[in-house]
């Protein structure tokens, strides 16, 4: 290689191809994806999350939790998302639209999070994800520096952890989630992708329902 | 070339001060990122370590390791590695050496900021681009500045024609910065919606592999194998062909890791693809660069275990990337596995080869302790083949495990924790082996001058044997 020019448009050319074709193409298929409307419900999904689970969103990257959970459920039959739990219909690029920042996540040491407010039989309510946080399980560590112990003056606080035995705070004390705890929580229970988009419908099924038509 | 008196001439003294400045950051963010790797493998089996520190989540300190290790350790070494290589192939000084010294202080005081705004929750939360926004910009300029020096150098050098490694180091010099600029715009000033913004951080991920860390790695290789074994590289009119796949295909492979992702298809099929055909460029590697197996001497064997390191990353990324085995191997430390398999034992070999290479030149003066060579250079090698094989046979185990749904996590953490815990061992040998170079290097450099050099220099095969 001899000649300087031509080896560096050639750099600059490789780059440019596959900026454009990852980065902006990409952009130009979803960059306007727009919510779906229903006609039937008359709304439009998927709904944007109230602004305090926006801002426990943040709270959730800036704590780093996916590093160890995930938020996109594989389609049915790749992998066992669906078997766990995890979700029916696969994620899709629009269920984040609303999303300040997507937290996808790659690792799986705790259990995917996409639908935890809709888990089934029973989702977990607001008291079990603060027992949760605080205590830890299994490979989750406690995050005891999201909640404050507090000296109880009279009434014990309305949000203070229902906590028995062993890890109950000493008498005339009460364990109070900080406003952290209080953001994570409400973005955690926010999770739930309830709405079946058309491009969310494994393919297999839309073929085997026009086949069926045609007969 | 075992002759050569021209072996050590002014261009290695000129560069002195700028390069050693680079290699000692270098070593310093080598051994911070060991500490914090120790932390983070610790924290996996024992969840309770650290974990009343806020600044200290596992999602911190995984982070921190990795980007410690990357921007601090790699970036450092890899800049003067591969300045020294086109200053040399240059034959002329290098020139602007005072950009080298300021733009190496503010890219420190970059990471070092960065780190400390990662403890502080401020991870913009992408792998390999977790160092918070308000230092990016900082790390852009300080970047520019270094990569002044090896602009002129390649556009100052003698003779037109260009060598392998100008190639690889040039192109890392002037693609990183690109990349690096428009994942700051698309991820943190102006960003992109949804999982737009996965699509651009694993585009930009890939690139940092592909585009820069391998081929300031890859210009060591180049320039220091035939330089220490004294023959010209075996199939040498192949490796325009392997370089211009690693620049061409290389960035394009990042979507593997969003297979099955909310993504659309064409994004990861185009990933698979790419990552069959850049198979092609780890051949080439690999038939350029034989010669450095079985050599004998530090340099040529930590240089062929990086090679080595470095292919079979690659085999094992086209293979991953198949969706039969990405849907085991996706979200598992299998993944952690590849990445210190292409980092630590790739990469980080590669310019361990070259430090210990290029030591000597730089400063006049042969390393301080055969020995504490040989440990590092064994610690390491132990290392990092325990911590790839323990990640990939925890990440193959809980693959499988997270398949069936009847395993629960709990015992899923039960049947890895082995594997977890003989990877810590694995993270303190290579902090230790570390902690030896670091060790090696200091006592170099406070070292006094060989009173008369010529002698040594005129046989670097002798020097090399007896730093060996």
């Amino acid at each position: 290689m001899k000649n300087g020019p031509l080896f560096f448009l050639g750099l600059f050319a490789s780059l440019t191809l596959s900026f454009g074709g990852v980065v902006l193409l990409s952009n130009t298929q979803l960059g306007g994806l727009a919510p779906y409307y229903d006609d039937g419900e008359s709304k439009s999904f998927p709904e944007r999350a109230p602004g305090i689970a926006a801002r426990g969103q943040l709270v959730y990257r800036d704590l780093g939790c996916a590093s160890c959970h995930t938020e996109q459920v594989r389609r049915p039959g790749f992998g066992a998302d669906q078997a766990r739990g995890w979700g029916d219909r696969q994620s899709v690029a629009r269920d984040y639209i609303h999303q300040a920042y997507p937290q996808l996540g790659a690792m799986r040491i705790g259990p995917d999070l996409t639908n935890l407010a809709g888990r089934k039989p029973s989702p977990l309510d607001s008291e079990d994800l603060m027992k949760l946080l605080y205590l830890g399980q299994g490979t989750m560590p406690a995050h005891a520096f999201l909640f404050n112990d507090v000296k109880v003056v009279g009434q014990v606080p309305a949000k203070a952890l229902k906590l028995t035995g062993k890890m109950a705070p000493a008498i005339g004390h009460a364990i109070v989630p900080n406003e952290h705890a209080q953001t994570l929580v409400a973005y955690l229970l926010s999770l739930n992708t309830v709405y079946d988009y058309p491009e969310a419908r494994p393919v297999a099924q839309v073929e085997a329902k026009s086949e069926g038509a045609h007969k | 070339m075992s002759t050569d008196s021209n072996e050590v001439s002014t261009i290695d003294s000129h560069a002195r001060g700028p390069l050693l400045l680079l290699l000692g950051s270098g070593l310093v963010w080598l051994v911070v990122s060991g500490v914090l790797g120790l932390i983070a493998s610790v924290q996996l089996h024992t969840p309770g370590f650290l974990a009343d520190c806020a600044w200290l989540t596992y999602g911190h300190t995984q982070a921190l390791h990795e980007t410690a290790f990357v921007y601090g350790w790699l970036a450092n070494a890899g800049l003067a590695l591969g300045l020294w290589v086109l200053a040399r192939l240059g034959g002329e000084s290098l020139r602007a050496s005072n950009w080298v010294i300021v733009g190496t202080l503010f890219w420190n005081l970059g990471v070092t900021l960065g780190l400390v705004g990662i403890m502080a929750g401020d991870a913009t939360g992408h792998g390999l681009f977790q160092l918070p926004s308000y230092v990016q910009p900082l790390l852009l300029v300080a970047y520019g500045a270094i990569a002044v020096a090896g602009v002129l150098a390649w556009s100052g050098r003698r003779s037109e024609s260009t060598f392998a490694s100008q190639w690889y180091v040039f192109a890392a010099l002037f693609l990183f910065p690109w990349i690096f600029s428009v994942a700051q715009v698309t991820l943190v000033w102006v960003p992109v919606r949804g999982v737009l913004q996965a699509i651009t951080a694993g585009w930009y991920a890939q690139g940092a592999f592909t585009l820069w860390l391998a081929p300031l790695a890859l210009a060591v290789a180049y320039y220091v194998v035939p330089k220490v074994t004294g023959r010209v590289l075996p199939a040498y009119q192949f490796a325009s062909l392997g370089f211009w796949t690693l620049i061409v295909v290389g960035s394009w492979t990042g979507g593997r890791h969003l297979i099955g992702g909310p993504v659309p298809a064409w994004i990861s099929s185009l990933a698979i693809v790419s990552c069959s055909l850049l198979v092609f460029h780890y051949l080439v590697v690999l038939l350029n660069l034989r010669g450095a197996i079985g050599g004998g001497g530090t340099v040529l064997n930590l240089m062929a275990f990086g090679v080595l390191a470095y292919v079979l990353g690659g085999f094992v990324d086209a293979f991953t990337s198949i969706r039969g085995f990405a849907v085991v191997t996706q979200f598992t430390f299998f993944t952690q596995a590849q990445q210190q398999l292409a980092l630590y034992g790739g990469i980080s070999m590669l310019l361990f080869g070259g430090l210990y290479f290029a030591l000597p030149r730089l400063t006049g003066k042969p390393w301080g302790s055969a020995a504490l060579i040989t440990g590092h250079a064994t610690l390491s090698v132990i290392g990092v083949l325990l911590l790839v094989i323990c990640l990939g046979g925890a990440g193959w185990t809980q693959g499988r495990e997270l398949l069936n749904p009847a395993v629960k996590f709990s015992d899923i953490a039960l049947s890895i924790r082995p594997w977890l815990l003989a990877a810590t061992a694995a993270q303190a040998l290579l902090l230790l082996g570390n902690l030896i170079l670091v060790v090696n290097f200091l006592q170099t450099l406070v070292a006094k001058p060989v009173a008369s050099k010529t002698p040594l220099f005129q046989a670097p095969a002798v020097m090399e044997a007896t730093a060996s």
